[in-house]
């Protein structure tokens, strides 16, 4: 599979220009992202790699609006973005569900802020349950689940905003390692699903072997502050092998960016 | 669907792996020459421990996704199709495997018998304690419950602790 999305129209949806974040803390200011610029297209599987301490989930968070720049602007399409970026939706680690709530009460969540229509909310609930494959599960509760099961909540109820832009902050990390290989391919074919309004997905992760499996180019950080020490077009064809050896070529190009 | 199976062959306890596990090794397999792999290689690829390794092999076999000539696991001709489907077909495939397993048979023809097709938590758990010796019940109930809600064989509310059979006039909603 070749990305089924790009040379369509090849327009910027997000942009980060000269992007900067400090935090004060009790022993001062410290900076965590310094002068960061880049920007996704529309339809493009951006990944952002770097190890932790290197302000990844700041950066997504400065995309979707939670956080706002100290230096510099975001720019959705074109325009500078202030506060919360409801066409972007964010699917967590941790996968962010509440356990007192079923499955489809979590998927409807996203949805509450966005519409008080009780049945079109109940049709997007079992249109995204359906695609994610989570038929069958809508009355369980969380603790009810496996990793894989949460984190195909998370998703369902990601997807279930329409976002344009979706944003994943270590998506897989939680899982085990087949659960893992399982969601990522999932995630490919949701993707890859021409019906799915989500084009443009962003990604962030310390795993550099997932992000060349999945993207289709990769925002290399550096750590403290971190820095923009790369950007690279990841260009293979899909499903990628990690065995390959232009796999492993840019695993290593990677790397020593990395290093 | 009556046949003499789930007779003759004596109910398997269930091993606790999820369906996205057993996804993602037959995925895994997929990319390897020949779509097979030597167990032992298997685990230490994966970091997980030999048993562990075999416990979703198992479970990939009692789906039919593949089988283990010698000390190796291979990729089954089904296990590709299913890999090779959407995924909601996916679920469909899977659920033609899962109702076969004697445990889901037998609890599904617990339920049809049962006034209104609905039992309690409890019910269900002597069923496998009987169904199963000596085995952990507790373990074999979890997955009893994840395999049956993906294959919708049956509901089950843990508010209420029932089982349901989840029936057409049921799910008109």
């Amino acid at each position: 599979m070749t990305n089924p999305h790009l040379n369509q129209t090849e327009e910027t949806i997000i942009e980060m220009k000269n992007v900067s974040k400090n935090f004060m803390l009790p022993q001062g200011q410290v900076t965590v992202l310094e002068n960061i610029s880049f920007k996704a297209v529309e339809g493009e599987f951006v990944a952002i790699v770097g190890p932790s301490g290197a302000g990844k989930s700041t950066l997504l968070r400065l995309m979707n609006g939670l956080l706002a720049p100290s230096v510099g602007n975001v720019l959705y399409q074109g325009k500078e973005q202030h506060g919360i970026n409801f066409e972007s939706a964010m699917v967590f680690q941790n996968f962010g569900l509440l356990p007192w709530l079923t499955v489809a009460q979590n998927i409807e969540l996203g949805l509450e802020a966005r519409t008080k229509d009780a049945a079109l909310k109940k049709e997007k609930v079992n249109r995204y349950i359906t695609k994610v494959g989570l038929d069958g599960y809508e009355e369980a509760y969380p603790r009810e689940l496996s990793g894989g099961m949460k984190q195909r909540v998370g998703l369902a109820r990601a997807l279930a905003i329409e976002p344009s832009l979706l944003l994943m902050d270590e998506p897989f990390s939680s899982l085990d390692v087949l659960t893992s290989i399982n969601l990522r391919n999932e995630l490919l074919d949701i993707w890859s699903d021409r019906d799915n309004v989500v084009n443009t997905m962003i990604m962030v992760t310390h795993i550099i072997e997932e992000a060349i499996e999945l993207a289709d180019r990769i925002i290399i950080l550096s750590n403290r502050p971190g820095k923009v020490v790369g950007d690279i077009k990841i260009d293979l064809p899909r499903p990628r092998q990690k065995r390959d050896k232009r796999f492993i070529e840019y695993v290593d190009r990677i790397f020593s960016l990395l290093a | 669907m009556k046949s003499s199976e789930g007779d003759t062959v004596p109910p398997q306890s269930l091993p606790e792996i999820g369906i996205s596990q057993i996804l993602g090794l037959v995925e895994l397999l997929i990319g390897k020459e020949g779509a097979r792999e030597d167990i032992y290689r298997l685990a230490g690829e994966l970091s997980m421990e030999l048993g562990e390794t075999l416990t979703v092999i198992k479970a990939a076999e009692m789906l039919g996704l593949v089988h283990t000539p010698g000390g190796d696991v291979v990729v089954e001709a089904f296990g590709t199709k299913v890999i090779d489907a959407s995924i909601p077909e996916r679920k469909e495939l899977l659920r033609e495997k899962i109702e076969l397993l004697p445990v889901f048979k037998k609890v599904r023809e617990f339920l049809a018998t049962e006034e209104n097709h609905e039992v309690t938590r409890e019910q269900v758990s002597e069923k496998l304690a009987e169904l199963i010796p000596n085995e952990d019940a507790e373990s074999s109930f979890s997955t009893l419950v994840n395999w049956g809600r993906y294959a919708e064989l049956f509901g089950y509310n843990d508010d209420s602790q029932t089982f349901y059979l989840d029936t057409d006039e049921d799910r008109g909603e």
